[in-house]
Formats: C-alpha cells, sequence, structure tokens
C-alpha cells in the first residue's frame, strides 16, 4: 500500500504519433513506467527516440499535429488525457513544472525576469499582495543560486549568461513547489563548469522539497550523475530501465551496452595513454608544421554614445603554440575562451590579428561544428566533395575527379550511390563524414576539427572519432582538435593547450594534463568532467 | 494540417491550369489567329459575339479574338523581358551589396531606396515622356524599375549565407568570390527568387496594361491588352465584350500566377 501512494507519475502503454492522412507515424510505441515521490529519474536517447515527446505529453504541451493513439498518463491518480483544459492548467506550473533546453528562446526577451517569474504566481497564488510576491521572487531566485536578486530582477534575459538564465527558469519553475519537474536536456546547451553547478542545484531542490525530477538527456554523464533510476529509450521504445548503477555496471540489452561504450572514457590509471597515440610519438618527426606566436585578436565594441573612444574586446590574447607533424594537438576551452577565432586566424579566415603565424601546409583544410551549416545545401553530396578538386587548379580531368570522389566516399564509409543524393536526405553523422570527405580529398596534412562531434548523438559521435583516428593513422595527418568536452579530446590528442577568456592557461600533453593539472582552471574542468 | 496540404495541392493545379489556359492562347496566337488582327473590316463593326467571331469585333471590325491572342502575346513578351532584365540586374546588385556589404553595400542601397521612394507608375511615365512611348522603352523603364525589389530580396538571403560555414570554407578552399556569390549561394535562393519573378510578372503584366492603357505603352495598329482596356472605353455600354476579354485575360494570367505563387 505504501508503495502505491508513492507513486507520483504513472505512465501505462503510451503510444503516440504525428498521423498524415494513411500514415501513423509513430513516435512512442506503448511506454510504461512509474516515477515515484521525490525521485531523480533519469530518460536517456538519442535523437529520434522519444525522450523529449515523452516529457512533452507529460507536461501537456505537445504539438498540435500530435495524436495519442493509446495510454495513460496517470498523476496523483488522475489521467491527464481525461481532464479538462481548466484542470489541466490548474496543474501546469503548480504541480508539474518543466525547463528546456535552450536558455536563449525558453525566456521572454522583452519581459523582465522579476516580471516573467511573477507570472507564475499570478496564475497559480493569486491571494499575494505585490510586496509578497516581489519577496517571495527574491527567495526563489537566492535559491537558484543567484545574486544581487534586487537588481536582477528588473533585467531582461540578454543582460544575463546562459547559465545564469538556466537558473532563472529553475527559479521560474519551482516558485511554486511543484511535486514534479520535468528538465529536457537543462544543461546541454551550458559550458561544462556550468552544468556541473546546475545539476548541483537541481539535486539540492529535490533534496529540499521533495520535488521529483524527469532528467532527460542523451548524455549518460549527467544521468549518471544524479539519477537514481533511470529509462533507456530507443525508437519511441524502453530499452531498459533500472537503477542508475545497474544499467551502467551490467547493461542488459546490447543498445545500452553501445551506448556506454561509445563514451569515451578517461583511464586516470593509464595516464590516459592510448595506443595510438604511442605509435605516433615513435613516428613522429620533429617538424614543426604550425607556429603561432603572440597571436592577439580583438573586436572592436561598437562605440556607446558619441564618445569617439573605441572600446575592444580582446578575444585572443597572446597565444603561443606550435604543432609537430604527425601529432594530434588538443584546444579545450568553453565558450567564449578565443578557440573558434584562434582556429580562424590559423586558417586565414579574419584579417585582423597581430602576431605570428607560419603554416607549412599550403591548404589546410577545416571541419566545422555544425553538419547542418557547413555543406552547401543546394548541391548534391558529388559536387560538394567534386568541388574542392576543381578549386584547387591541379589540373584534373573530368575522369581523375570522379575516381578521387568515389574513393573517398568508400574511405569515409559511404555507398557510392550517396554521390547523387542531397543534403536533407542525410543524418548528420553521414554529413560530418561528407565534410570530413571534402577536407581530406585534396591530400591536405593539416586538419582543423572545430567542435565536430558536438551536434551528434553519443553513438555516431564514437563512430566518426573512430573514423578520424584512423584516417589520422593512415594519411599520417596533423590535427588542431577543438573540443570543449575533455573526454573527447583525452581520446583523440596528444597534446592539450588549455584556453582560458582568450589565453592559453596551461599546455601540456594528454597524460599530463589528466593526471596532474597545474591551473586552477584546468583542475576546475576536470572535476566537472562527469 | 491535412486540409492545408490539400489547398496547396489545389491552388497549384488550379493555377497551374489558368496559366497554362493563357500560355496555350499566347502560343497558338504566336502561328495562328483566325484573323488578320489588323484588318479591318467595316462591315462587322463592334458586331456582338458570334460563331465567326467569338469574342465579337470592335469598332474598326477587327477581330477581338486574334487581337486578344496577340495582344496577350505582347503582354507577355513585355512582361518576360521586364523581369529578366529587372531580375537579372537585380540580382547581380543583390549579390554584390549583400555579399560585400560596407561602402557598396551603402551607395548602391541609397540609389535603390531613391529609386523605391517614387511611385512607380509615375517613374515610367516620366521615363516614357522623356524616350518617347512604344513597346521596346515601355519595356526598359520598368525594368529599371523592377530592380529595386530584385535588389532588395536578393541581398538579404546574401546576407544571411555569407556567413554560413559552407561559404567559409569555400573561402578556405581557395574559391574566388564571384565563384562563391553565384555557384555556391545563389542556387540556394531559388525559391525566394521564382517567388519574386513570379511576383513580378504579374505586375509587369499589370503594369504594361496600365502604361498601354494610357497611350504610353504599345502604338497602334499593335495590339496589347491595356491598349484594348483603353480603346474599349467609349464603347462599354454598347459592346461591352470589346473590354471584357482583354480584361479577362489580364484577371487570368494574374491569378493564375499568384495561385502558383503561394502554393
Amino acid at each position: 500500500m505504501q508503495e502505491k501512494e508513492d507513486i507520483l507519475v504513472k505512465v501505462e502503454g503510451l503510444t503516440l504519433g504525428f498521423p498524415v492522412r494513411k500514415e501513423k507515424n509513430t513516435v512512442i510505441d506503448g511506454i510504461s513506467f512509474s516515477l515515484k515521490q521525490g525521485e531523480i529519474l533519469g530518460l536517456v536517447g538519442e535523437s529520434g527516440s522519444g525522450k523529449t515527446m515523452t516529457a512533452l505529453a507529460i507536461a501537456g504541451l505537445l504539438p498540435e499535429a500530435a495524436k495519442v493513439f493509446e495510454g495513460k498518463i496517470i498523476f496523483s491518480s488522475k489521467n491527464l488525457f481525461n481532464l479538462k483544459q481548466q484542470e489541466l492548467r490548474q496543474l501546469k506550473g503548480r504541480e508539474i513544472s518543466m525547463i528546456f533546453q535552450e536558455p536563449m528562446t525558453s525566456l521572454n526577451p522583452v519581459m523582465t525576469i522579476g516580471f516573467q517569474i511573477e507570472e507564475m504566481l499570478l496564475l497559480h497564488e493569486r491571494g499575494l499582495s505585490p510586496e509578497k510576491r516581489k519577496t517571495k521572487i527574491y527567495a526563489a531566485l537566492e535559491e537558484a543560486g543567484l545574486k544581487d536578486v534586487k537588481e536582477l530582477y528588473y533585467k531582461y534575459p540578454h543582460q544575463l549568461s546562459g547559465g545564469m538564465r538556466q537558473r532563472v527558469m529553475i527559479a521560474m519553475a519551482m516558485i511554486c513547489k511543484p511535486r514534479l519537474l520535468i528538465a529536457d536536456e537543462p544543461t546541454t546547451a551550458l559550458d561544462v563548469t556550468i552544468q556541473a553547478q546546475i545539476l548541483k542545484l537541481l539535486k539540492k531542490l529535490q533534496k529540499e522539497h521533495n520535488t521529483a525530477i524527469l532528467l532527460i538527456s542523451h548524455d549518460l554523464g549527467v544521468i549518471r550523475h544524479i539519477c537514481s533510476r533511470a529509462l533507456v529509450m530507443k525508437n519511441g521504445k524502453i530499452e531498459e530501465q533500472g537503477l542508475v548503477e545497474e544499467i551502467f555496471f551490467s547493461p542488459r540489452t546490447s543498445y545500452t551496452k553501445e551506448l556506454i561504450e561509445a563514451v569515451p572514457v578517461i583511464d586516470k590509471e593509464m595516464g590516459g595513454i592510448n595506443v595510438s597515440s604511442v605509435s605516433l610519438k615513435n613516428s613522429n618527426s620533429e617538424k614543426v608544421i604550425l607556429s603561432v606566436k603572440d597571436l592577439e585578436v580583438r573586436y572592436e565594441e561598437k562605440a556607446k554614445g558619441f564618445l569617439k573612444e573605441k572600446s575592444y574586446k580582446q578575444v585572443v590574447n597572446r597565444v603561443s603554440l606550435h604543432l609537430l607533424e604527425g601529432e594530434s594537438l588538443g584546444i579545450v576551452g568553453e565558450s567564449g575562451s578565443g578557440k573558434t577565432t584562434l582556429a580562424k586566424a590559423v586558417l586565414g579566415l579574419i584579417d585582423n590579428w597581430k602576431g605570428d603565424i607560419k603554416l607549412v601546409e599550403k591548404s589546410p583544410r577545416m571541419v566545422f561544428q555544425d553538419p547542418y551549416q557547413s555543406l552547401n545545401p543546394s548541391k548534391k553530396v558529388g559536387w560538394i566533395l567534386e568541388e574542392p578538386l576543381k578549386l584547387s587548379g591541379s589540373g584534373y580531368r573530368k575522369e581523375e575527379r570522379q575516381n578521387k570522389v568515389d574513393n573517398i566516399l568508400t574511405r569515409i564509409g559511404l555507398n557510392v550511390s550517396y554521390k547523387d543524393r542531397y543534403l536533407s536526405q542525410l543524418s548528420g553523422g553521414q554529413r560530418q563524414r561528407i565534410a570530413i570527405g571534402v577536407a581530406l580529398i585534396q591530400n591536405s596534412k593539416f586538419i582543423v576539427l572545430d567542435e565536430p562531434v558536438s551536434a551528434l548523438d553519443v553513438t555516431v559521435q564514437a563512430q566518426i572519432l573512430n573514423l578520424l583516428k584512423e584516417l589520422r593513422e593512415e594519411y599520417k595527418l596533423s590535427y588542431l582538435f577543438i573540443s570543449h568536452d575533455l573526454k573527447v579530446i583525452h581520446k583523440m590528442c596528444d597534446r592539450v593547450c588549455v584556453m582560458y577568456q582568450g589565453e592559453i592557461v596551461e599546455e601540456a600533453s594528454v597524460s599530463e594534463l589528466f593526471t596532474e593539472p597545474s591551473h586552477e582552471y584546468s583542475k576546475k574542468l576536470l572535476e566537472a568532467v562527469l | 494540417m491535412n486540409i492545408r496540404k490539400d489547398q496547396k495541392q489545389l491552388s497549384r493545379i488550379l493555377g497551374a491550369v489558368l496559366v497554362g489556359l493563357v500560355a496555350a492562347f499566347v502560343i497558338i496566337g504566336i502561328f495562328y489567329t483566325p484573323y488578320d488582327p489588323n484588318e479591318m473590316n467595316s462591315a462587322l463593326k463592334n458586331a456582338a459575339p458570334t460563331f465567326s467571331h467569338p469574342f465579337g469585333t470592335d469598332n474598326f471590325g477587327r477581330d477581338i479574338l486574334s487581337r486578344v491572342m496577340t495582344g496577350a502575346k505582347t503582354t507577355f513578351f513585355v512582361a518576360i523581358t521586364t523581369i529578366i532584365i529587372g531580375g537579372g540586374i537585380g540580382t547581380f546588385i543583390g549579390a554584390l551589396t549583400g555579399y560585400y556589404g560596407g561602402l557598396l553595400d551603402e551607395v548602391l542601397m541609397r540609389i535603390n531606396d531613391g529609386l523605391t521612394s517614387f511611385p512607380s507608375i509615375l517613374l515610367a511615365l516620366i521615363f516614357v515622356s522623356v524616350v518617347g512611348a512604344g513597346k521596346y522603352n515601355v519595356i526598359l523603364a520598368l525594368g529599371i524599375i523592377f530592380v529595386p525589389s530584385f535588389a532588395r530580396v536578393i541581398r538579404s538571403e546574401f546576407i544571411q549565407y555569407k556567413e554560413m560555414d559552407f561559404v567559409k570554407n569555400a573561402k578556405l578552399m581557395g574559391a574566388g568570390d564571384f565563384r562563391i556569390m553565384f555557384v555556391h549561394i545563389l542556387p540556394n535562393t531559388r525559391p525566394i527568387l521564382l517567388s519574386s519573378l513570379t511576383i513580378g510578372f504579374n505586375n509587369a503584366v499589370l503594369a504594361e496594361a496600365g502604361m498601354s492603357y494610357l497611350q504610353l505603352g504599345v502604338q497602334p495598329p499593335d495590339a496589347s491588352l491595356g491598349r484594348m482596356l483603353s480603346e474599349a472605353q467609349s464603347f462599354l455600354f454598347n459592346a461591352p465584350w470589346y473590354a471584357l476579354a482583354p480584361g479577362f485575360m489580364i484577371v487570368v494570367t494574374v491569378l493564375g500566377f499568384s495561385l502558383i505563387n503561394e502554393s
């Protein structure tokens, strides 16, 4: 009897989809699970698994086009699908609350912070006087870890950082002390160090208010960090559910195993030495192929008012580094650290820099972060791969070009028939493979990779990283590998530079950095790795 | 959601049918008209529609059907060349200003604004009164007037696309500016470009009709839909078919293209 009362949410046989004429387009296929009071339940899955839809279904936020074919969602003994609009609205915000992934778009940009949070109180706690409301709002903001709440009250979202906005969202979600908080990828868009703080905050709130949390993430580390139980979803079905420790140490289904294995693990005992980098070190030449000395990049900030004084923002501040032939150098840093700007400067993509850059490779290539923006959407794959050959002016004839395109397609793991496809028909992972193909097709030896796998699902990430590793060995390439993800850096790089606010605060071999970091910031980064 | 999709299909089909009819009219008219459009027949002045003259005859006894066919041909010709000139130059300017920005952008956009601030018909009239009336002058005038709207649309597309990673990659690989603008970026603007061309075509048809109506476009004895409308004015009550035929053509054409455009 006690157990039954403990259950806050019960999902039974939920099946829903986006029907278009005769096609059902099922997105969630008969899932059942329950969430207890005060429990933190993790929902893990890759894109297309149905996890976000599940969250939206419970929160009552399904898009119009979605139709629930079967199933119930029972929240404190009421089936949510049977409730009328009025009753549902009373639940939303007061008993069930949600926070979203993108802190940029989840707050109304034209309303002050205070005003937005006040909405919650105006809707659900009508009897309060304006002063009492303000006090409550201040308290909620402080509880969410924000400072100077009295001034914050009047600020607008664009004046706050991503982490702060997320805290505001959490304050807003928690102010009515809901029994269930749904968090949809709450930390994915945030820097690693901020991520750790937000998760800590969620755990604190759960403890203090006995709030149940449904935490959705594609990041296994996040789930493992604060959830007690978890569900693994794939293609709309639940692959596995159980205690987090069980899932991670003895996964039962092959998909779960695949997910877990795909996450790079930092094996501190081995000192972070991975086999391929050892073999490469032996065959390393001492030839320096990239040398950067005292690089400075600054952007002019718009002059405020009529004063002729121009203010500058120093994006890269006297950075020096070097890269040896065949080496993979990692640049790790959070957003705003200047790592992408550094890469662009090295490649000659920006004009206003000072300092000294020497690059041996005449045609360096780059693989960009967003596979949806880095390739021309109006062209076929064959054209995209052929274009660099046409541009290189090496006088390849059409036949030779076609041959090269076919070869590279096979090498990156795609069928030659892909030549005739358009990008819109391909997945993120496939697009990134093509981006890699573009970078390699001209036999360039130096490749800059700017967060090449950050936008991909975990299992796809692993495939792409393995491909990159193979290609590096086979063609003796040198990589400048930029990432915010230490686990990826650990897997792919020999040496690493840690960047913080435009400066390199530490430079070390991967094994050194992961076992004995010297700079404060490096230590902080390592601690935040889940 | 299903209904909307079907509606779109319907619009597209209806529009295509209408345009198809008009196009057939024009194409046939190039090779064959029932009568010589300029042949006068005083015996049959202002005759009502009959079997031998399905649209009736005008005040000179000319067969209206034939005149409408050649008129439509003229109007189409004017409209198409107008959007080719306006669209071509406009796209080029839009590409340059969008891609390069800076001083070039400022200067060209101000000229653009200047052109737009005049009511277009007024500008056309002024132009034509200076260089003289006639089919080709109308085309020139309208072509120039249509440049700003194309330029603006293409420019905003280019501004959006030039920051994208694939453009940066193209630069990295050594593509020249013009290649990037016209081989890499422009194909991405195809949907918007087609849409603008369709709207431009409609406006050109209407503008030509307007100009010819005011006796400034196509000169007699050539036919054009607008001319016919102006000539038909005085006979609106005794011989309404004179006005109805060209008017109907214009409406059908514009409607057809608009429907296709929206879907």
